[in-house]
């Protein structure tokens, strides 16, 4: 789904189309319709240029009030960085995302950790495995206070920074959350940005290719 | 620069009467500096711009290079100095803005940025302010508008306090057949479209052509202001109308505004045109004059067929991108404007578009000598250690980490090689090859400063040899020109040397100049001009993007060379400033055999996979390009300076810190030493097998049995990574 200022919308067609083989569309915001799509993604980018509140506008469009829709079908959703901010504005995923606590936008590859995998996302995902991806953004500091952390996601598929990697100084280290069930995931880093080994710096191996891999591996199992 | 008294007079001799105040501004705008290139032109004819590849020269808003005989690339550089200076925010911002539409109105992608930013030292608190608010400027817009910011080149100098120097440049890709190359013809519509236009930047381009003031702040109305959310649908919504093939022609409305780009698409084809000026969709209520000559950000002017225009209104209507037909072209070559019904100006294109040339008077200040003088009678050498942590943490030399981290260089899932790894950064087509190419912009602003032809020949050959190291052919070269005040021949003097510099080393290296940008006034409100700095942004091809070199350190044993021979040529290096204090002396000698012949062994020696790593030889000389090596590959070396090659050299810092040309320090596979010597003996081109890479963090360089220089690995990284400390912990 594409908003205006979208900016990861063609790097995720390409990942999907040309690498896993998946039939995909960049679909603009006001021609989406969830009753198309096995799967949603919102890639990242800077919809309406971050005004307000990254993701704050989006979240209040025609098109994401659509996305209630897919939770209640079961419709895979999945946030990139922007997307993911689009997910938690909108309260389909749990917490905040705040500025950078160095206040400055931060574009490096870093370390992640999967938690608890399950879901249409990380299906083939092993628990504890690690994931290297690159993040660019400058709202990613996630937020969120110690008892909806304990209800909601002591249970759910976390995505976390390694030791030494987390970059905006996010609580409890967390890149990304999913629901319990694991069927909305988003997350900050960029997998399609991680899914050829062409791109990863030395060092780092292309980490974002499993959720491609998972989302590719269930629909074809049937979602 | 408000018009001269003779200038007037012409304009009357071109109308046959006394000009219109809308006249006026309209020539006043367009006969800027800034827009018409009235004092550089006859010089710019020195360069030599053609080559097979170029599809489009100069001339245009952006020039097209045949990358590969399907594909070309179009980039352009820009300056936005004097906004800068002023807000340095928006005004680095929207020099970002308005490269990026300039690449557009070819109909291509802009798929990579970059910025070249000489500023002021980062313990200077107004220089900090500027350092930041530029950097923060380029990073808001770029990353919003989804177009990498991939690679530059970044110099810290007092004399940039209050003047920075912000180069900007663009690259697009586009397959041959998908550039728009059509003209405009007489009937056809013309339509704006984009940012509804308002009163900002008004005679922008009047006020980059005249010297700061001292009170600056009073010229904030002629800092445009930016918005990356529109430019950002401007890129889509063009894309979808080229892809049409919905428009015949495109113009950026950038400095002078309408009045340029409607005087400058007419000139060049010989057309007039009628112009509706209340038509225009804009923010508040301005009158005829603010509207011809604002220069509010984000707005394109495109020629479409009137047949075309309910499709076009589509598209445009779809991508919720305001816009208005507010004339169409005519035969006659006079631009008529009409502000609700009544005329208000009528000027022939041509002479507006194009005003009469002026021959500036040129002569080297005193000064100038400091660059004839040999340097022969240093101080004794400090400790080498100590030299080259000093040099490590220079902010010329030291990682631009703190830069580079806030520009998204990832999206587009181009970049292959990113920066802070190679001497270029290297993109991939992203057309289902492995085909790509490689971008790198350079300047030294010490070497220009000193020996103005020589300094702008280095800049050159700088580029080049970045181009090469990375694997990549170069096939063409842009052009920044910053220089001082065209009215003062001492300043004149610069900018003519700097220019005949880079038209020499261009012709010899076989590169042509395809576009590039003067800008001049760039002094300080006391009238002493910032160090003249020409700035060069080339762009290589790149046959197979796997194989791209980087020049970190990669395998244990690997031995380490030095490619060409090292002279004595400490003068207007980093050490001779860094250690001493002195920013004079024969800078080192641009080498444009040595350039090409060394050049062509990089490219071979990488083609036939002997290499490792590849690193060129720039500000710091051998001992820095060696510790950047070892210190992003985080392994050790053990060299021996006995081995170098070098001639007249009295002095192991003239070995060790000379910033001569035509050099490169690579990393051969261990089983290949032979073979890569073999090649070289081929090619005529001279070698030094200077020692090898160890699997233990040390740096170590002796002199016969004796270390001269014995460094943790950590120690250097730490001075090397000193940047973000010093901008963070300045204020």
């Amino acid at each position: 789904m594409k908003f205006p200022g979208t900016n990861c919308d063609e790097d995720v067609r390409h990942v999907l189309v040309d690498v896993f083989g998946l039939e995909a569309e960049i679909v603009w915001y006001k021609e989406f319709a969830v009753k198309q799509w096995d799967a949603v993604i919102l890639p990242g980018g800077f919809s309406y240029g971050d005004w307000l509140r990254a993701g704050a506008i989006a979240a209040r469009t025609h098109a994401v009030e659509e996305l209630a829709e897919a939770r209640y079908l079961g419709i895979p959703l999945l946030g990139i960085c922007n997307g993911f901010q689009i997910l938690v504005e909108v309260g389909l995923l749990p917490g905040a995302l705040l500025y950078n606590d160095s206040g400055r936008f931060v574009c490096r590859w870093i370390r992640t950790v999967v938690e608890r995998p399950r879901g249409p996302w990380l299906a083939l995902a092993r628990d504890g495995q690690e994931l290297d991806m690159p993040i660019a953004h400058a709202e990613g500091r996630y937020y969120i206070d110690e008892e909806s952390y304990n209800s909601l996601l002591l249970n759910a598929p976390v995505l976390r920074y390694l030791n030494g990697f987390n970059p905006n100084g996010s609580v409890h280290d967390i890149a990304g959350v999913g629901t319990e069930d694991g069927v909305v995931f988003g997350l900050m880093p960029h997998p399609e940005r991680a899914s050829e080994e062409l791109l990863a710096p030395k060092m780092f191996s292309p980490g974002g290719k499993v959720i491609f891999e998972s989302i590719s591996y269930s629909l074809k199992r049937g979602w | 620069m408000p018009l001269s008294p003779e200038e007037i007079n012409e304009i009357r001799r071109v109308l046959g009467r006394e000009p219109t105040v809308e006249e006026l501004t309209m020539f006043e705008a367009q006969w800027s500096e800034h827009c018409s290139y009235k004092s550089s032109k006859i010089l710019l004819r020195l360069l030599p711009a053609e080559s097979r590849y170029v599809v489009v020269g100069p001339g245009r808003d952006a020039p097209a290079v045949k990358l590969f005989k399907d594909f070309v690339v179009v980039f352009k550089i820009e300056s936005h100095n004097h906004p800068s200076a002023v807000d340095p925010y928006d005004g680095a911002a929207t020099g970002i803005g308005g490269i990026v539409r300039d690449i557009l109105t070819l109909g291509a992608k802009p798929v990579a940025l970059l910025d070249m930013l000489y500023m002021g030292e980062p313990v200077d608190p107004h220089a900090n302010w500027l350092i930041r608010g530029i950097v923060k400027g380029i990073s808001d817009y770029g990353n919003r508008i989804g177009v990498p910011t991939v690679a530059g080149d970044t110099w810290f100098d007092a004399s940039f306090n209050t003047q920075p120097l912000v180069n900007v440049a663009c690259v697009g890709v586009a397959p041959l057949n998908n550039i728009v190359l059509g003209s405009p013809g007489p009937g056809d519509l013309i339509v704006i479209m984009g940012n509804a236009t308002g009163k900002d930047g008004l005679l922008g381009s009047s006020f980059a052509s005249k010297p700061l003031a001292e009170d600056t702040d009073k010229e904030i109305g002629a800092v445009q202001v930016g918005d990356p959310l529109t430019e950002k649908l401007l890129i889509d919504s063009l894309q979808i109308l080229v892809s049409k093939g919905l428009v015949k022609y495109i113009k950026d409305l950038g400095g002078g505004g309408l009045t340029t780009a409607i005087s400058e698409t007419c000139a060049d084809h010989g057309l007039g045109a009628v112009i509706e000026l209340d038509k225009m969709h804009t923010r508040q209520k301005l009158v005829p004059l603010e509207l011809l000559v604002s220069e509010s950000q984000e707005r394109m002017l495109i020629v479409v067929e009137p047949g075309r225009l309910r499709e076009v209104e589509e598209v445009l209507t779809s991508y919720d991108m305001p816009y208005s037909v507010i004339g169409y072209f005519t035969e006659n070559g006079l631009i008529r404007i009409f502000y609700k019904g009544a005329k208000v100006a009528e000027v022939p294109a041509k002479e507006l578009a194009r005003p009469r040339a002026v021959r500036r008077a040129s002569h080297p200040p005193a000064e100038a000598l400091k660059g004839l003088k040999p340097v022969y009678s240093l101080p004794q050498e400090p400790s080498y250690i100590e030299s080259l942590v000093r040099l490590l943490s220079s902010p010329n030399i030291a990682s631009k980490r703190w830069v580079y981290e806030q520009y998204d260089h990832e999206v587009g899932v181009r970049s292959v090689i990113k920066p802070g790894l190679g001497d270029a950064a290297v993109l991939r087509l992203l057309d289902g090859s492995l085909r790509g190419f490689a971008v790198k912009g350079d300047a030294n602003p010490r070497y220009t400063s000193i020996d103005p032809f020589h300094g702008a020949a280095n800049s050159v050959a700088e580029c080049f040899r970045n181009l090469v190291a990375v694997g990549s052919k170069p096939i063409a070269i842009v052009d920044e020109l910053n220089a001082g005040n065209p009215e003062k021949p001492d300043h004149f003097w610069y900018f003519e040397m700097m220019l005949k510099g880079v038209a020499w080393m261009a012709e010899e290296l076989g590169l042509p100049v395809v576009g590039g940008k003067v800008s001049f006034y760039n002094e300080d409100y006391r009238g002493r001009q910032v160090k003249p700095t020409t700035t060069i942004v080339g762009v290589g091809r790149v046959q197979d993007v796997s194989k791209a070199m980087t020049m970190d350190l990669k395998e244990e044993g690997s031995a380490i060379a030095v490619v060409g021979v090292t002279y004595p040529e400490l003068g207007g290096t980093e050490y001779l400033y860094r250690l001493f204090g002195l920013e004079e002396g024969e800078i080192p000698r641009p080498r444009p055999s040595s350039e090409l012949r060394n050049a062509m062994f990089i490219l071979k020696a990488v083609g036939m996979k002997m290499l490792n790593a590849v690193h060129d030889v720039g500000v710091g000389g051998l001992a820095v390009a060696l510790a950047e090596m070892a210190i992003l590959g985080n392994m050790g070396i053990e060299v021996s300076v006995d081995r170098i090659y070098a001639r007249g050299v009295q002095r192991i810092d003239e070995i060790l810190f000379s910033e001569t040309q035509a050099r490169y320090v690579v990393e051969v596979k261990s089983a290949r030493v032979e073979e890569f010597k073999k090649l070289a003996r081929r090619l005529g081109v001279h070698i030094s097998i200077i020692g090898n890479v160890l699997d233990k963090p040390v740096f170590t360089i002796s002199k016969g049995s004796k270390y001269i220089l014995s460094a943790d690995l950590s120690l250097l990284r730490d001075s090397y990574n000193s940047l973000e400390r010093v901008i963070e912990g300045g204020v």
